[in-house]
């Protein structure tokens, strides 16, 4: 009992720590005040309460799909405003710090509704159940603590680096969350059926499981997934072009115009 | 025949072509009941997609989730849900209660 609800919680938390410290470790390489993160706690603590005690309503829309589509939604909304915040980051150095910090917090936020309603709706299985609620507890205090201190090691160890090369890793990092977002979106529309369901493309859980330790941590970092189909392989590429390969397009196009001005 | 009508019935025909072999996805259920599936090994077709109804008869929450089929669902106590699945080579597909691992553990045959 102890051992499993430490893996589940950590599963959850490790997600949203980890993008939490990439973001904050990006304010602080440009100066930006790291407040916005308390902001981002809150609302994602009250929206993930909301999100777990409506769920029941929830599962039961669109016949019974109702928790694939937020799901999906939720997913494909981070992303939009990652994208976001990496072209404002990039194409404007300086300024617009209002909205920088706004599109971090809504996209921290919303992971922490995801991941958050799914621990208080793990934990309320064992509300009533005082043999197993204390260990149960414990597991997820143990989870959260090594998930946050992942989270607090990858902070420092950014902020620790040369701001050029910082920003490199971070943006691959957030990169790799947003391309797994995006392919777990889609995993989530074709279990619901609204998208159409294909054949997996490959097989590499013999060279490495999903439910291995180094497996889940790859899930966690970069979405891993060991029988990808050909519509997730196409959303996690999506992913990486958002975040890496658009933001550096509008940057020369801006810079061309500039210069023809 | 006016062209109108013919163009009506072609597009009611093709309405109906794509409408059609969602109806006709073959649905299977599974029940949880004291954290254990029901059944614990169910076979289904090969290479065709799979609509699965799950019953959660006990009182608390638990998670669906299969690493083999790619997925994974919260069903709440005493409720029921839908999963799509497929469509699969012949094979087992191993799947669990995530949130009791121990004892919820099923197997899809896909034949």
């Amino acid at each position: 009992m102890l051992l499993s609800s430490v893996v589940i919680i950590l599963r959850e938390v490790l997600e949203g720590s980890l993008l939490m410290s990439v973001l904050l470790a990006l304010s602080w390489h440009r100066g930006l005040h790291l407040r916005w993160s308390w902001i981002a706690l809150l609302f994602g603590f009250l929206g993930a309460f909301l999100y777990a005690s409506e769920f029941e309503k929830v599962s039961m829309w669109f016949d019974y799909v109702g928790q694939e589509i937020v799901n999906a939604s939720l997913h494909v909304v981070i992303v939009l405003f990652l994208t976001g915040f990496a072209l404002l980051d990039q194409i404007v150095e300086k300024g617009y710090t209002k909205t920088k910090i706004i599109f971090m917090a809504v996209a921290a936020s919303l992971t922490i509704v995801r991941e958050g309603s799914e621990i208080l709706l793990y934990l309320s299985g064992f509300l009533n159940n005082n043999d197993i609620l204390p260990s149960a507890i414990l597991g997820g205090i143990i989870g959260a603590g090594i998930g946050l201190s992942v989270g607090a090691l990858l902070y420092y160890s950014l902020t620790y680096l040369i701001p050029a090369y910082a920003r490199k890793v971070a943006y691959i990092m957030l990169a790799l969350f947003a391309a797994g977002m995006l392919s777990h979106a889609v995993t989530m529309l074709t279990q619901a059926d609204w998208l159409p369901s294909y054949h997996v493309l490959w097989d590499t859980s013999s060279w490495l499981e999903e439910n291995s330790l180094l497996g889940q941590l790859l899930y966690a970092i970069m979405g891993y997934e060991a029988t990808p189909t050909a519509t997730q392989l196409a959303a996690y590429i999506t992913g990486i072009l958002l975040l890496l390969v658009l933001p550096k397009l509008v940057n020369k196009f801006v810079g061309l115009y500039a210069k023809n001005k | 025949m006016s062209i109108r009508i013919r163009k009506f019935i072609f597009l009611k025909l093709l309405w109906l072509a794509y409408i059609s072999p969602v109806s006709a996805t073959p649905e299977f259920k599974i029940e949880i009941k004291n954290h254990l599936f029901y059944p614990a090994e169910l076979t289904v077709p090969s290479n065709t997609k799979i609509k699965l109804r799950i019953f959660n008869r006990d009182s608390t929450p638990e998670e669906f989730e299969s690493y083999e089929l790619n997925r994974e669902k919260v069903i709440m106590g005493n409720s029921q849900t839908v999963i799509f699945i497929g469509p699969l080579k012949p094979g087992e597909y191993p799947y669990f209660g995530e949130f009791h691992p121990k004892t919820a553990q099923g197997k899809i045959i896909a034949k």
